[in-house]
Parts: structure tokens; C-alpha cells; sequence
């Protein structure tokens, strides 16, 4: 039976080819632009390291002046200063822990014929590595001795190991950054989540992958500047060795626990830690910790745009608009059809089966909509695309909001024709036959 | 009243033309009750529809009043439709959306009658044929009978000079016909010009004068003054005002 | 026109009637928001950053490759500057510690008194070691440029000296000194007894901030003269040529600054245009999907007006017929058609001016929207009633031109 409604339903689109166009055209155009917008606020919320999400944590201390300090109010920048991250790093707090900032170096190739660029890495301690799940072509992280003593060695990106080395193993080769010779002792396989949710402050976190990491007690023995964002609310003396003990925030850190269960026993921890600190007189605000999983915090840091929100909200609001329209043209579509109902009860077909055979043909709808209305949003999701490159890494339909297309095409077309199609139930046989 | 000479109306519908009317002629004067018969086919129809002005002839000429009809525009004629001419239809054709008293009021509105006079004329209309307690009533909660009479008040109340029935009785049981056609007779006999199309032979046998269309041409047949309203009764029962 | 009977008949069968003003009523709520949307994001987009001929601008990041001490940091920029200016077809150039509209630079805290706890400012902090007012072409309103003198040599891995004169934009000079000039006042940096103090010398129109955020902060801006060296970054300059040649100048820079160094550089060139472009990119393209949906919205909600007036049309087409046979012409058919659909959309209208209010209360409360001026709503209203009585005009036309003989002959003849 349902496939002969089926066919019933199919037959009565083409019937009418003018107004099955403008009903399909409608619906698709509403769910495009839906699942378009709906597609780009997805990936960008989407949870980038499920399996871990809750057990990675950002910890958040203010470390702000005093004075003016309502008491309520939010620290300006979320980053660490140098004196806590390495604190935390001793700590032993967590199953791991890391503390990283961006730098930016001239790296020289060994290769004569190419010269040297300005390339943008990652400044952090070896268990990044292990706790992002960062996967390596060659090699593997540095040592905990080098790590310890800061060692001149470096883990390359992909793209910049073939830069340099071709597609040869370039472990145990050297590449000199900043008149420094380092070694090379692992290669990172393509690994770019998007949004770069490890370090979202300072940088785009759409951008290009890291180039290159480097132990982070590397960096702060040579010296090496921050490349991001540096907040100082106090003032703070000249060079680099006064910006390790100074107030600023530059680096951001992250925790690995063992268990999600873990995170109240480390917030515990936390709270003890700024309370000696402020004992010691160094943390002089009396302000709460924070404690971020990866979720909480791309919440924090509003890595979906609200610009991106904006915009699933209207074509929402445009979909509304496509279904109350759809409604219109499905009651003029059945009410044609009244005499063909009537025809149909007289010969015997109960209320129950007008009702399935309309319901399946507004699934038919629904269902041709959705074909019409993916089309489409493969197009929109390309004009997306084109806003920055941001968004054209992020705009692209998986197999969900594939599915999602369906579900939202079809499922509007039943709504809307929950109305034309009671209607339809209740024409009485006789009215119909008479009036011919 | 109405003078049609020489009236022809051909159709033409894809390549096919038919004659409705050749050569048709009839002549009806004021205060006339008319009955018009015809088989199916026979241009019956397309007669009423000229003769109401809802449709324009081939040839010929048609004067309706005094007033040559060929070269009036439409809006002219909708005017003299306006003023001159009441409808009934079989099928009542009332307004479903719209109660008594707007239905009456839908040609008043088009004459341009300013409310006051509208609302005398409605009254009047209604209380003439008997209904005017339920002017707010809808259609849908009348029986046929009440339908009718209230497309008659509808025709009337523009006090036109020509009354044109379209078989008025032919959706009626026949006590409800009974009371149109005694209606129909009291407004003939108050001044009105009466046009009836009908199936019924016997009425048209009974009537005072009776054309019959065949093939677009007529037959006249003039008789006396039976009252035709008692034809609807087959037994000789007292007529009563009933529906 | 008479509409007492039109609007009982509606009022018998409401659904149709509903639909389509309810469409009006949505169509209305979010054309309105999103052209409110679309204006605000052009007009964020028009301002100017206050440099006198943005396409004759270009930035230059110059960085030894290997590492190099303070002082040779210090003459290798002074060098660069030397060849620059001497390239036919240059203005200015100017050493400068941020670009406007690069969204990379930094800023700093403001404040009237040391005592203050609070800082009266904060304001986009352009450190340039050249005039900027030559450099950018920026318009000085009050007072004068900084003198040679004034100009310090900041080493920065020795020092954190701030220069004792400084320079601000008109709003900023407002928002500290309301009613008065800023030349010869005083502002901090920062708060507390090592708070700097800083003379103002003079006032410029405007001078965007690298971010140009959309509101006020955007063109909260103080140049102080200071030449920055010893940070291990190289030289960031801006170059300032004559119309047209900016492209020509940019080639000729690369090659001579090349040829004057010894070492191996890493030289990074970047136009303000590109800069303005890159900036601006996510609105320009939201502006379009605004005015996409608000295009289709207008389709939409006129097909459904047609398709409902046609639909009616059709079901009365006997009706209309009566109507003629009672006298009606056709443009009394036309009118109460029109009527009926002005009815139906001045309903959607009101609806709608109800749903934008709510709409645009929700926007702003969640997505940080501006407030919905009426004269959107009123011109959306417009644009809806306008549209309305457009679609319903061909099918009333068609319904003015049944024949009256459908009163006796039936639908269909």
C-alpha cells in the first residue's frame, strides 16, 4: 500500500510541474540556507578531541593589581604569567600538564638555494605531544632530559619538514633558527584541528598550522620573545629576564587528568595554590580560580562567532517563512484535489487511509525538496567559504548534516502539511460528488 | 420591454462554431410573465445570457428598455445590468461568506446608494419575501426554499424592470416551489417583468405565455392567465405558505 | 471602497488569510533586522582610518636573519629608512610600532591623576620613532607635530622609558577633556607613583587603532615618539608615496633594501589596502548573505501572496461571475480583490512590526545587535505593502475578467 501511495505521490508532483517547482524550490531554498549556516555553527562547536575534552583543563589565575579592583570584574587577558605556569609545571598536578607560547623565527634551510622565512611555531614542554594527541610522521618528541635542560631541538610541521627536507626523514638533521644550529628530532604528521583549540588566544586560531615546536625552557633560555598576546597591568622593568618574573600573562597552560572524575580534587589544588601565593604576597587579588574544560572553554573564548550565530538564526527564521509558504501551497495543491477524495471515500478508503496517502505525499515532497535543497546548499556553503579562511576550512558538509538535510526537509514538509492533510481527511464523499 | 431582432450568436470554440441563436426574434412587453422552454442544447441559456447582458451577440439588434444594448462596453453594461435587471439562478447563488442582509446588499453597493437608502431597500427586500428576522443568518443555515428567497429579495431590491429566473424552482421540493412561484406571481402582478427559463413542460403549458426555443429558433405560443403556481401541487390541496 | 463586507467574508474562512500574513509578518520582522544589519556593517566598513591616501600606503617588516645587538639593530634601521626615502616617488616614511587595520598591535591604559585606581582610558598606543603626521598623512587639528628633539631612542632591552610628549585623536581628547583642548595637558600611563607622564602636544582628527573594533575604541588612538630597537623583531616602517606609485615603490624597496644590507633578511611588505580588505572581509560577506535571504524572502512571501490570491480567485470564480451578473464592473472586481489583499498584508504589516521589535530585543540581548531603528520597520512596511498589492494585482486582474455568464453557464465554460 505505501508504495502505491508512494507512487501516487510522485505522480502528483509532476501533475502540476509549475507548482510542485514552486513548492519544491521553496522548501529547498528554506533548508539550504538552514543547513548551511546550521553546518558552519556545528564545526565550530563541534568537540575537537571528544575522547578527552573533559579531561583537558585550562586553569585561569588572576593575577591583576589590587588596587581598583571591584571584585567582581573579569581579568583582562586569560593567559598565565611565567611564575605560575612554572609553578604548575612542578606542581605534578594532573596525570600531565604543559605550558606553551608562540614565537616566530627565521629558520634557515641547509639547502643553499632556498632562502631562509619567517616561520611561526609553538614554544612548549614535551608532553603537548601526548596530551593533544598530536601524531608524528618521523621521529617523536623530545626527550625529558632535553626538555629539562632546554636542549636545541626541534620537532618540525609536515609542510615545513618538506620545505626543507623534501620528502627524506630529516631526523637527526640540523636547521639553524636564529643563527642557532638545532636538531630535528621528530616530524608532526598533518595535524590541524580547527579551531587550533590549544591556544586560542593571540594568532588566528583558523590560520596556518604550527611550523615547528621547541622545548619551552629553550625559549626562555635564549631569550626568545612571545609572539602573541602579552598583557602587563602592572608595570614591568626592561628585557627579557624581567618579563619571566614580571605579572604579565604570555603563556597558556593546560592539564591532563587522569579521570574527568579528578577536576574537583585539582580545583582544590588550585585554590590552595593562589591562596599561598597570596600569603606570599604575590597574587594580590582575592579573585575565584577558573577551571575550563575544552569545551568551556571555546565557550569562554566565543570561538563561534556572532556573526555565525546571526546568521543560522535567520535562515531559521527563513525557514519558518519557506514552511508557512508551503503550507499555502499544499492546501491549494489538496484542495484541488477534493474531488478526487471524495471519489476515492465513496469507493471505500477510510479516513485513515486519505490521511497515509497524503502524509506520504508530503514525505515525497519533502523528500525531492531535500535533494533539491543539498544542491543547493553545497552552493551556499561555497559562498561561505569565501569570508576568510576561517571559514572556508570550516565549511563543509559531513555525513550528519547530510543526514540532517533529510530529517529537516522532510520533516518540515510533514509540518507543513499537517493542516492540508486533516483537511483532506475530513472532505465528505457525498459534498463532493454533488457539486460536479 | 425587450426587443431582440435578427439576433444571431455564433461560439467558436477551437475550430468548431456553433450557432446558439439564428435569427432570433421575440418581443416582450411590461408587465409580461414569461416562461421559456427548450430541450437541452437549444440555446436556452445563451437567450437568458444575452438577454441579461452577461454575454454580447454575433448580430442583430437587442433593445432592452429603450436602450439600444450593441455598442455598449462593458462597464455600460454592467451599469444597465445594475439598474434595469434582476437575477435568479437555479443553483441560488448566494454569497457563501456573507449573511442575508450583505447578499441583499452586494448590487446596492454597485448602484452607489448611500447607507440609509441601502438599509430601506435591504428591509424592505427581505420583509417583502419573509425573511427579515434572520437577516444576520449565513446561507449554509437555510433550507433551499429560504435560499431562494432571499436571491429573489437580492434581484428585487434594486427595483429592476425586468425580473430573469433560471429554472428558480428546479433545486426545490415542491411545497418550496409552490411558494416561490406564488411569490414570483405577487411580484409580476405588482409591475415587474417576468423572463422564467424552465424544464417543466406542464408549467410552461399552463403559463400565460410560453416561447420555445429549438435549434436556436423560436416558437411562440401566447395563452390567458392560469396561475402556475398551482401546477407545482399535483393534488388540489389548499397552497400554504410552508419553508 | 467598502471594506466591512470584504473583512466579514475573510473572517469565514481564516486560514488562508492567516498564511499569508503571516508571511508578510515574517518576511517583515526579518527584512527589517537583517537591512538594519547590513547598513550598520557598511557603515563600520566606510570609516576612514584617518591616513590621507590609504592606497598610497604600505607597510615593510625588515628582520635580520641572524641575530644581531641592539646597537646594529639601531643603525640597520636607520639605514633602511635612508634608502627608502631616497626611492623617487616616496613622501614619507616612518618607523612605527603598528599598522591601522592590521588587527596586530597593542595598547595602553590611560589615566587623568596618578592617584586613580581606575584608568580613564584605554586607547590603541602607536609608538613612532618618524612624524606620522608626514608618515600616515594625518590630519593635526590642534596644536603642532613633534619636534626632532622630542623624539627619544628607546632601547628595549635595557629601558621601558616613555617620551614626555605625546599626541592623541580628537575622540580620544574628548573623552578625557570634554569641553576643553587637550595641547598642554597632561595624561599617565599607566597608574600609581611610577605611573609616566605624558605632555600632549597636539590633536589629530583621526587615527584608527589596528583592531578598528566597531565602537568607540576603534579611533581611541595616542602616538608617542619613540624609536624602538633591541627587541630582537627587526623594523616595522610605513611608506607613504605618491598616488599611483605604490606598487612601483614596492618593488624598488625590496630590491634596494636587499642590496644595502650585507646580511640576509627576511623582508615582509603589506598594503594598507590589503590590510582594509582583510579586516573587513567577514562583514562584507555577511552583508551579502543578509541581503541574499532578504532578496529570497521578498520572492518567497510575493510567490505566496500570488499563489493564495490565484487559488482564491479560482475557488470564486462563480461568485465573481454573480457579482458581474448583479452589476459589478470589472474594476469593482479589481478593487475588492485589492482591497481584500491590502486587508490581508496590512494585518501581515502589523504583525510583523510586532515580530521585528521582538525579534531585534532578542538579537541584542544575545548577539550584541544594535537597537532597531523604526524607520526600518516603517520602510520595510512599505516595501511589504507595495509588494503585496504587486502580486495580487495579476490575479485580480484575470478574476476582473470572468465573464458575468459564468453566473448561469458554470465554471466550466
Amino acid at each position: 500500500m505505501y508504495s502505491y501511495y508512494f507512487r501516487l505521490g510522485v505522480r502528483s508532483l509532476r501533475r502540476n510541474p509549475a507548482l510542485t517547482l514552486l513548492m519544491l524550490l521553496t522548501l529547498a531554498v528554506g533548508v539550504a540556507a538552514s543547513i548551511s549556516t546550521l553546518t558552519v555553527v556545528h564545526v565550530l562547536s563541534g568537540d575537537p578531541i571528544p575522547a578527552k575534552s573533559a579531561k583537558l583543563l585550562v586553569p585561569q589565575i588572576d593575577n591583576g593589581p589590587v588596587a581598583g579592583y571591584t571584585g567582581t570584574q573579569e581579568p583582562k587577558d586569560l593567559q598565565m604569567s611565567y611564575t605560575d605556569a612554572a609553578n604548575l609545571l612542578r606542581s605534578g598536578q594532573g596525570r600531565r600538564r604543559t605550558a606553551m607560547y608562540g614565537v616566530t623565527l627565521p629558520i634557515e634551510s641547509p639547502r643553499k638555494d632556498l632562502p631562509a622565512f619567517n616561520a611561526t611555531g609553538l614554544a612548549s614542554t614535551r608532553d603537548f605531544f601526548a596530551m593533544f594527541d598530536v601524531p608524528f610522521l618521523y621521529g617523536q618528541p623530545w626527550s625529558k632530559a632535553d626538555d629539562d635542560k632546554g636542549a636545541d631541538v626541534v620537532v618540525l610541521g609536515r609542510a615545513t619538514a618538506q620545505r626543507l627536507f623534501g620528502n627524506n626523514n630529516p631526523v637527526g638533521m640540523q636547521v639553524t633558527q636564529r643563527s642557532t644550529p638545532y636538531i630535528v628530532v621528530g616530524v608532526v604528521d598533518t595535524w590541524a584541528p580547527l579551531p587550533r583549540y590549544y591556544k586560542l588566544i593571540g594568532g588566528d586560531p583558523f590560520g596556518r598550522a604550527e611550523e615547528f615546536f621547541i622545548p619551552l625552557n629553550n625559549a626562555t633560555q635564549r631569550k626568545i620573545a612571545p609572539s602573541g598576546n602579552v598583557s602587563c597591568e602592572v608595570d614591568r622593568e626592561p628585557g627579557f629576564a624581567a618579563l619571566l618574573t614580571s605579572e604579565c600573562t604570555w603563556l597558556q597552560f593546560w592539564f591532563e587528568l587522569g579521570d574527568a572524575s579528578e577536576r574537583d580534587a585539582l580545583h582544590g589544588w588550585l585554590r590552595n595554590y593562589t591562596q599561598d601565593q597570596q600569603r606570599l604576597a604575590r597574587l594580590k587579588r582575592n579573585a575565584p580560580v577558573g577551571l575550563y574544560d575544552v569545551m568551556q572553554w571555546m565557550e569562554k573564548l566565543k570561538v563561534v562567532g556572532n556573526d555565525s550565530k546571526l546568521s543560522a538564526w535567520l535562515a531559521f527564521g527563513f525557514l519558518l517563512l519557506c514552511l508557512v509558504n508551503t503550507v499555502g501551497l499544499l492546501l491549494a495543491k489538496f484542495s484541488a484535489r477534493a474531488a478526487e477524495i471524495g471519489v476515492r471515500r465513496a469507493l471505500g478508503a477510510s479516513r485513515m487511509d486519505i490521511f497515509r496517502q497524503f502524509v506520504i505525499e508530503t514525505a515525497v515532497v519533502g523528500l525531492a525538496g531535500g535533494v533539491l535543497g543539498l544542491v543547493l546548499a553545497f552552493g551556499a556553503l561555497n559562498l561561505i567559504g569565501m569570508q576568510s579562511t576561517a571559514m572556508a576550512a570550516v565549511a563543509h558538509i559531513d555525513w550528519k548534516m547530510l543526514l540532517l538535510t533529510f530529517v529537516v526537509s522532510v520533516l518540515s514538509s510533514l509540518l507543513a502539511g499537517v493542516l492540508p492533510t486533516w483537511r483532506a481527511c475530513n472532505v465528505t464523499p457525498a459534498m463532493q460528488l454533488k457539486s460536479q | 420591454m425587450l426587443h431582440m431582432t435578427n439576433l444571431s450568436m455564433v461560439y467558436r470554440t477551437h475550430l468548431i462554431e456553433t450557432h446558439a441563436l439564428r435569427d432570433f426574434a421575440i418581443h416582450v412587453e411590461e408587465g409580461e410573465f414569461v416562461t421559456v422552454t427548450g430541450p437541452s442544447g437549444s440555446g436556452k441559456t445563451s437567450f437568458l445570457n444575452i438577454a441579461g447582458l452577461l454575454e454580447e451577440f454575433t448580430s442583430g439588434q437587442y433593445i432592452l428598455d429603450g436602450v439600444d444594448v450593441k455598442g455598449l462596453d462593458d462597464d455600460a453594461r454592467s451599469c444597465l445590468r445594475n439598474e434595469k435587471l434582476g437575477f435568479i439562478f437555479q443553483g441560488f447563488n448566494l454569497i457563501p461568506d456573507l449573511n442575508l442582509y450583505n447578499n441583499v446588499d452586494v448590487p446596492l453597493r454597485y448602484r452607489g446608494f448611500d447607507a440609509d437608502e441601502r438599509r430601506e431597500r435591504i428591509e424592505a427586500a427581505l420583509s417583502q419575501v419573509g425573511l427579515s428576522s434572520r437577516m444576520k443568518h449565513y446561507p449554509a443555515e437555510l433550507s433551499g426554499g429560504q435560499q431562494q428567497r432571499v436571491a429573489i429579495a437580492r434581484a428585487l431590491a434594486g427595483s429592476p424592470k425586468l425580473l430573469l429566473a433560471d429554472e428558480p424552482t428546479g433545486n426545490l421540493d415542491t411545497q418550496m416551489a409552490r411558494g416561490v412561484m406564488e411569490l414570483l406571481e405577487e411580484i409580476n402582478a405588482a409591475g415587474t417583468t417576468i423572463l422564467m427559463v424552465t424544464h417543466d413542460a406542464e408549467m410552461a403549458m399552463r403559463s400565460q405565455r410560453n416561447i420555445h426555443i429549438i435549434d436556436g429558433q423560436v416558437s411562440d405560443v401566447v395563452r390567458g392567465r392560469p396561475s402556475l403556481a398551482r401546477i407545482a401541487v399535483p393534488n388540489d390541496v389548499p397552497p400554504t405558505m410552508t419553508a | 471602497m467598502t471594506f466591512h463586507p470584504i473583512l466579514s467574508a475573510l473572517l469565514r474562512s481564516k486560514t488562508g488569510p492567516i498564511l499569508v500574513a503571516l508571511q508578510v509578518g515574517l518576511s517583515l520582522a526579518i527584512l527589517a533586522n537583517a537591512l538594519h544589519i547590513v547598513d550598520e556593517r557598511r557603515a563600520m566598513a566606510a570609516r576612514p582610518s584617518g591616513l590621507a591616501d590609504e592606497h598610497a600606503i604600505f607597510s615593510i617588516s625588515v628582520r635580520d636573519v641572524a641575530d644581531m645587538t641592539p646597537e646594529l639593530e639601531l643603525s640597520a634601521m636607520k639605514r633602511q629608512i635612508d634608502v627608502l626615502r631616497a626611492i623617487p616617488g616616496v613622501v614619507a616614511v616612518a618607523n612605527v610600532s603598528q599598522m591601522p587595520l592590521s588587527r596586530s598591535g597593542s595598547t595602553a591604559s590611560l589615566a587623568l591623576d596618578r592617584r586613580q585606581t581606575r584608568e580613564s582610558a584605554q586607547a590603541s598606543m602607536y609608538i613612532a620613532g618618524d612624524s606620522l603626521v608626514k608618515g600616515f598623512g594625518l590630519r593635526l587639528i590642534e596644536g603642532r607635530d613633534f619636534l626632532p628633539h622630542e623624539v627619544i631612542e628607546v632601547n628595549l632591552s635595557a629601558s621601558m622609558k616613555i617620551p614626555a610628549q605625546g599626541m592623541m585623536t580628537k575622540p580620544l581628547a574628548d573623552k578625557l577633556w570634554p569641553q576643553a583642548s587637550a595641547v598642554g595637558r597632561t595624561i599617565y600611563f599607566g597608574s600609581g607613583e611610577n605611573a609616566q607622564a605624558v605632555q600632549i602636544v597636539g590633536v589629530v582628527e583621526r587615527l584608527q587603532s589596528p583592531h578598528a573594533q566597531a565602537g568607540p575604541e576603534a579611533e581611541q588612538s595616542i602616538v608617542i615618539p619613540a624609536r624602538l630597537y633591541g627587541a630582537g623583531q627587526g623594523s616595522l616602517l610605513s611608506v607613504r608615496t605618491e598616488a599611483g606609485q605604490r606598487d612601483r615603490v614596492m618593488r624598488e624597496a625590496e630590491t634596494a633594501l636587499v642590496r644595502a644590507s650585507p646580511m640576509p633578511q627576511l623582508i615582509r611588505m603589506v598594503t594598507v589596502d590589503d590590510d582594509r580588505n582583510a579586516r573587513y572581509r567577514a562583514d562584507l560577506a555577511l552583508q551579502w548573505a543578509l541581503i541574499i535571504v532578504s532578496v529570497l524572502l521578498l520572492l518567497v512571501t510575493c510567490s505566496g501572496i500570488v499563489g493564495m490570491a490565484s487559488l482564491w480567485v479560482a475557488q470564486r470564480r462563480k461568485q465573481i461571475g454573480v457579482r458581474r451578473a448583479l452589476g459589478a464592473r470589472r474594476i469593482d472586481i479589481l478593487r475588492y480583490f485589492i482591497a481584500e489583499n491590502l486587508i490581508i498584508t496590512s494585518c501581515g504589516v502589523v504583525t510583523g512590526l510586532l515580530l521585528g521589535v521582538q525579534l531585534n530585543q532578542l538579537l541584542v540581548s544575545q548577539l550584541e545587535v544594535a537597537h532597531l531603528p523604526f524607520v526600518y520597520l516603517a520602510g520595510g512596511a512599505i516595501m511589504l505593502w507595495i509588494l503585496g498589492v504587486a502580486a495580487a494585482w495579476g490575479p485580480a486582474w484575470r478574476a476582473a475578467r470572468i465573464s458575468p455568464a459564468t453566473a448561469t453557464r458554470g465554471v466550466t465554460q
